[in-house]
């Protein structure tokens, strides 16, 4: 067996019986996107719920105001009749969300075209039923005295339009569903992301670890030349950030379903090609991302500064990444060319479907590996030095 | 068989070794004494081929460690100081991981480390996982470790370092079987009376370069003193301009 396939089995074996490795490596691809899959669910479901579901808030004095009530029914806002001696107290406690408060001479003033007096006692700083039923109360009941006011003008013969001088009328284009589907955009470097934590301990416990535990130099010690032994470490680091990403495109797979895509009219699913495609699409990526985990990983002192200094690394291949996604730069030849950043758009693109050119995907490929092959070159110029030993 | 010829080694400004030559003898123990950070480990990592020499070359079995470190080091059997092992292995792994660095079989791995096994006294623990081993047994496995390719020459830095007295006996008849299969035996010490019994030639250093080259009887006749030990202080405070 060569020295390179002895090294990279001996790190699988050892980082495979290391329960804080495992841990670390693989919880982010398992819980992320479970997290990610919840969170498009949430935002989908108040999406949804906000356009068409009933809203519901409690009314005091509900029978001085029978019309009204009745409005709001028609209005989409269900009632609910209580009785309080202080609406403000019942909110702020979180007994009651919503509280509309209909005062006794309320009939009486309205049939006296008086001002009639009606209270909301809501919280501000509420989410969604609760925000929502402010809204919808508010709004509909703006409506009802508008339309009261309109009806009374007319009865003295004045054009409605007096009070209207300017007419806006707001067009939003964005479907309920559209705000989830940004989360959608974040997937892609939450991908970037457990690659690179897939590799992580591995890349520490190899090569900060070694020398920490004093195994690095009777290692050094063998026959063998440092370049097989530093590319079986990251061989070895590279697999672990394929299992990371494997176990990650099967939770996505699975955990997919569950989210109410189809209420929105978008087909989205994941498929074995789709993964298939991402990992190929990847394989570069994985072997540059632990060679420069092992390359940064070579200059630390011990474990704690390794991990220090990869925690800083883990956000360089990301951060391009995320740039790019505000910059809303046209996905070209040039992008392509920089790791990391090819492969967050072009797995968006295969996610969604999106036809993706040919040549995009070769020069991302072809530029990562290069960079792949730069990286694990220098970590065996770094291996040869004298100064590995610490 | 190991020759020094001339072995200089500077970090930097600090002179870590100078001049340093010697031979140590197929059949033999050879002490390399000297107080902490006299230049021992510097010297047996240069006769390992981890650093370069700034100055000089080694020969291990007549191969140069400057133009063939490989070959040279596959005659070599070494345990660093301190040298450490693999927890989440077992000490059969831990063996076999090196042997497999050396181009052994499986097969012929497997008869290698029964026999050492049973030689060094360990056949109780060798499927265990080192993680909770004594400091006896981890040093046990690691000399097993450097020995498991069958190598003419056995480098020893410092193995009694941190062992109790049982395991600083059972290091001692290792050493001297490894003795009496005429290897070439060089271990590093500072601790005198575990030289005393056991070694035929001692290479005394201090401040990097060699002070005294000869058998433990010769050392006893230069400085005029019946214990080596005080043979030992004598040198070494002479060559450090320590007034005693």
């Amino acid at each position: 067996m060569s020295a390179f396939a002895t090294v990279f089995r001996k790190e699988l074996l050892d980082n495979l019986r290391d329960r804080r490795t495992l841990l670390s490596s693989f919880s982010i691809a398992l819980l992320g996107p479970l997290f990610f899959v919840g969170l498009m669910a949430f935002m989908l479901d108040t999406a949804i719920g906000e356009s068409s579901e009933p809203v519901s808030i409690d009314v005091i004095g509900a029978e001085h105001a029978p019309n009204l009530i009745g409005y709001l029914h028609t209005s989409n806002v269900d009632t609910n009749s209580i009785d309080l001696e202080d609406p403000a107290l019942a909110v702020r406690s979180g007994e009651h969300s919503v509280i509309l408060v209909i005062p006794n001479d309320y009939g009486a003033d309205l049939a006296s075209g008086e001002v009639a007096q009606l209270r909301i006692v809501h919280d501000s700083s509420a989410f969604g039923s609760a925000r929502r039923g402010y809204r919808a109360a508010q709004s509909a009941i703006n409506a009802y005295s508008r339309s009261i006011g309109l009806r009374r003008l007319m009865v003295r013969g004045v054009d409605v339009n007096v009070i209207d001088p300017i007419d806006v009328t707001s067009i939003d284009t964005a479907s309920p569903g559209a705000r989830a589907l940004t989360v959608l955009a974040t997937l892609p470097y939450l991908l970037l992301f457990v690659v690179f934590m897939g590799g992580f301990y591995l890349a520490i416990d190899s090569t900060a670890g070694e020398r920490e535990r004093g195994s690095l130099e009777p290692l050094l010690t063998q026959p063998v030349d440092r370049g097989p032994l530093v590319l079986g470490k990251i061989g070895a680091s590279a697999t672990f950030a394929l299992m990371s990403l494997l176990l990650f495109l099967i939770a996505f797979t699975l955990s997919l379903p569950m989210v109410p895509l189809e209420k929105l009219g978008v087909a989205l699913t994941m498929t074995a090609t789709k993964a298939g495609s991402i990992v190929v699409l990847c394989l570069p990526l994985l072997v540059m991302a632990a060679a420069l985990l092992v390359v940064v990983a070579s200059f630390a002192k011990s474990y704690k500064e390794a991990q220090t200094y990869l925690s800083i690394v883990i956000l360089i291949p990301t951060l391009p990444a995320i740039v790019i996604s505000f910059l809303d730069i046209e996905p070209g030849l040039p992008i392509m060319m920089i790791p990391s950043v090819s492969q967050a758009l072009l797995v968006s693109d295969i996610i969604s479907g999106d036809p993706i050119a040919n040549s995009h995907v070769a020069v991302s490929m072809l530029a990562t590996t290069v960079a792949a092959a730069a990286l694990c070159y220098l970590a065996t110029v770094l291996y040869k030095r004298e100064a590995i030993l610490g | 068989m190991i020759r020094a010829d001339g072995l200089s080694k500077n970090f930097g400004a600090v002179v870590a070794a100078e001049n340093v030559s010697f031979s140590a003898e197929d059949g033999k123990v050879t002490a390399l004494l000297g107080p902490n950070g006299a230049g021992k480990s510097t010297t047996l990592r240069m006769l390992c081929g981890v650093l370069a020499p700034s100055r000089g070359d080694a020969q291990i079995d007549g191969i140069s460690v400057a133009s063939d470190g490989t070959a040279a080091r596959r005659q070599i059997g070494a345990l660093p100081h301190n040298a450490g092992l693999y927890d989440r292995l077992t000490a059969r792994e831990n063996i076999a991981y090196f042997g497999a660095l050396h181009g052994l079989s499986k097969a012929e791995l497997g008869a290698r480390i029964d026999q050492l096994a049973q030689q060094l006294e360990m056949a109780e623990i060798i499927d265990r996982r080192v993680q909770g081993f004594s400091q006896g047994q981890k040093v046990k496995t690691a000399i097993a470790r450097a020995l498991v390719h069958d190598p003419k020459n056995v480098l020893l830095d410092e193995p009694t370092n941190g062992l109790d007295v049982m395991a600083t006996r059972a290091v001692r008849d290792i050493v001297l079987q490894l003795k009496a299969e005429g290897r070439t035996v060089l271990f590093s010490s500072h601790v005198m009376q575990e030289v005393t019994n056991l070694c035929d030639h001692i290479v005394i250093i201090s401040g990097g370069q060699v002070r005294f080259d000869g058998s433990p009887e010769a050392l006893r006749q230069a400085t005029g003193m019946d214990s080596l030990e005080e043979s030992f202080v004598q040198i070494s405070e002479a060559a450090t301009g320590v007034a005693s």
